[in-house]
């Protein structure tokens, strides 16, 4: 019994961050319209892509990795948010968040890229080789400031459990304001992690033809785009459990996720794009100076 | 229960519906008809409110739009990206060039109908259409899905091979032949 | 401007006595000279390394049918003087057969290469790949004058049924109707 309600748990936290993750892109999309001084397309957009993409026949073999490699990046998003506490302090969608640490999510949250790559590395298109290695290139240069931030957090409290993260800052206040420069390397870091402009050269239509998903169309590529969704709200909620100290009902989840879904977007629709080596030297700039005393700040304290 | 005749009608609804308001454009920038493509799509004319949005790849895309006339040479490459494109896919033909040939008449080197090389689904008269006529074409084509009448890729592979006898006509010894392309 | 066209002009006919016939009387920065065509590659060279005219601006090629020659131009520009200087050949449109001249200029090979694959002009030690823009292609050269593109066009290529006589819609709009065309409106008509 207690394992049926697990499972009902889990499916319905995929669904909802599904739900939401693919809303939020559309309002991305809504709002992108807008500032270009366009109607836009409807918020629901995004879902309607999704059942078309499903609905249309796909009939492409080039081996047996290009065939995996959306469902390498659907167990990675997956996973990783099923190892995240989504609320706080309740009994509701526990998952897995007990079993897993932020060391563990770290290694686990890279694991789609790298099906990514195999499975467009597989297929064979020059657009598909050229974004991986660029998407892996990037990948180095925000990872360090991500990692400098978390590992910061970690030394500070001494744990890498995200729940005990999350109870400490029930009782110190958030970890956003006790230790403000891991936050901002973070921030910074997300930048990156969410592909949006500057760093979308990965997959930048007019350059490379999109990419490493070149080559993939159909119910592959509305995989990867629900993927990417359940992907975005997993990110956003790790950020929120860690240094906005998670939150205590739905309602304030999706308050807080948005808010902090802002930043890559607004940032995003007014700069132009960056070339890899450009990105990577943003990234090894001010935010791993800022990850850099970040450290320093959580051993001295 | 699955094949059921009127479960399948609604199934059939529900995907017209979707593929109707969600059509991923490959504009193949031929002739003079690419340029009427950006206003198309920015900010003045905004086609992306009615779920039309650039492609990049023939993989991803849904309509095959042809903007202008095509060359002998161009045409075995429009073949080969129409064939790689995934079912269901549509194609539109802008602008007078692929109707009659337009001013390329007498050409030695454009093919005239371009229906006979390819299955066209909805024609853009003009020369050049202006965006708002794209939009009209566009608005067509979407009830030509919703009424299920947008069959143009079945018709090909039904007549195949009367298409691929049109198309060694001008394409001579180099015509495409495989008919599925997973390379 | 005047001057120094003059100038150029001597000092290449002091060079290259064959040249035979020259123009200067442009009233842009323009000099024209014709020349045989075994001396092309010699007078091309000395333009270009001794006098500074660096830049290949066009090779082209003018089908002169009723005098049965093809004339080849070549446009070389110098950026110090800003003259552009036409040196033109007669080739016999029988055998049509130069030398090649992309050892001065790398890019003078596309340009070569196009008017191989549009006139049939052959340039003696030219290596490129057969095809330039006509893909599978049997018949004359197209941008010879004795060639018929409508009648080409007409062999090969599907006509839309009701269209095949290529006629203003105009004309046949205004004889269903019984109005004429305005007189505005046929100088723009077949």
């Amino acid at each position: 019994m207690d394992f049926l309600i697990k499972t009902l748990g889990a499916i319905a936290t995929i669904i909802v961050a599904f739900i939401v993750g693919m809303l939020y892109m559309g309002i991305n999309r809504k709002i992108t319209a807008r500032v270009q001084n366009r109607v836009g397309p409807p918020v629901w957009q995004n879902y309607i892509d999704a059942l078309k993409l499903v609905s249309k026949k796909t009939s492409v073999h080039h081996g047996v990795m290009q065939h995996l490699a959306p469902a390498f990046l659907m167990i990675s998003s997956m996973g990783t948010l099923l190892f995240i506490p989504i609320l706080r302090g309740q009994s509701w969608f526990p998952n897995l968040s007990y079993h897993g640490d932020l060391i563990f999510i770290l290694y686990f949250m890279v694991l789609g890229s790298l099906g990514m790559a195999l499975g467009a590395g597989q297929t064979g298109n020059p657009n598909a080789a050229i974004g991986i290695t660029r998407g892996l290139s990037q990948m180095v240069g925000f990872e360090i400031p991500w990692v400098m931030a978390l590992v910061a957090m970690m030394i500070q409290y001494h744990t890498t459990s995200i729940s005990d993260l999350m109870a400490i800052q029930q009782q110190h206040g958030w970890l956003m304001f006790q230790n403000p420069l891991a936050f901002l390397a973070a921030i910074l870091a997300m930048l990156g992690m969410f592909r949006y402009s500057p760093f979308d050269i990965v997959g930048a239509p007019a350059e490379l033809a999109s990419g490493p998903i070149s080559e993939f169309g159909g119910k592959y590529l509305g995989l990867m785009m629900s993927s990417g969704s359940i992907f975005a709200f997993t990110k956003l909620t790790l950020y929120v459990d860690l240094f906005m100290g998670g939150a205590s009902n739905i309602v304030v989840l999706l308050i807080e996720t948005f808010t902090l879904y802002l930043i890559p977007m607004l940032y995003g629709l007014v700069s132009p794009r960056y070339r890899t080596e450009q990105a990577i030297r943003y990234f090894w700039g001010w935010p791993t100076v800022l990850g850099l005393a970040a450290l320093v700040y959580s051993v001295v304290i | 229960m699955i094949n059921d005749k009127n479960s399948q009608k609604i199934v059939d609804i529900i995907q017209n519906f979707a593929r109707k308001h969600s059509l991923f454009v490959l504009a193949y920038g031929t002739g003079c008809g690419a340029i009427e493509i950006p206003p198309t799509m920015t900010s003045r004319y905004d086609a992306e409110r009615f779920g039309i949005r650039g492609a990049a790849t023939p993989r991803q895309a849904d309509v095959l739009l042809i903007t202008g006339y095509l060359t002998t040479k161009t045409v075995k490459r429009v073949i080969r990206v129409y064939e790689q494109m995934q079912d269901p896919k549509y194609v539109i033909g802008f602008g007078s060039c692929t109707i009659n040939g337009g001013m390329y008449w007498d050409s030695y080197n454009t093919i005239k109908v371009l229906d006979r090389y390819l299955p066209v689904d909805i024609y853009i008269n003009g020369c050049m259409p202006r965006p708002e006529a794209v939009i009209e074409g566009f608005i067509k084509l979407q009830k030509k899905i919703m009424e299920g009448r947008a069959e143009g890729a079945k018709h090909y592979k039904e007549n195949l091979e009367w298409y691929r006898a049109n198309q060694k006509k001008v394409l001579g010894p180099t015509t495409p032949h495989i008919q599925e392309y997973n390379w | 401007m005047e001057e120094k066209k003059a100038q150029i002009l001597e000092k290449l006919q002091k060079v290259f006595p064959e040249i035979s016939e020259t123009k200067n009387d442009f009233p842009y920065n323009r000099v024209d000279l014709r020349i045989e065509k075994n001396k092309i590659p010699a007078i091309l060279f000395y333009l270009k390394d001794e006098m500074g005219y660096k830049h290949l601006v066009h090779i082209t090629c003018v089908d002169w049918l009723e005098e049965g020659k093809f004339e080849v131009i070549f446009i070389v520009w110098s950026p110090v003087d800003k003259i552009k200087v036409f040196v033109k050949t007669f080739l016999d449109r029988n055998n049509p057969v130069m030398d090649n001249v992309d050892m001065i200029w790398r890019q003078a090979n596309t340009y070569e290469r196009e008017l191989r694959e549009m006139f049939g002009i052959q340039f003696e030690g030219l290596v490129a790949p057969k095809e330039f823009i006509l893909e599978d292609w049997d018949d004359m050269p197209p941008m010879r004058r004795d060639f018929d593109t409508e009648a080409y066009a007409r062999k090969r290529f599907f006509a839309r049924p009701g269209r095949e006589d290529a006629r203003d819609v105009r004309q046949t709009i205004a004889e269903r109707t019984g109005e004429e065309i305005p007189d505005f409106a046929k100088k723009y008509s077949r």
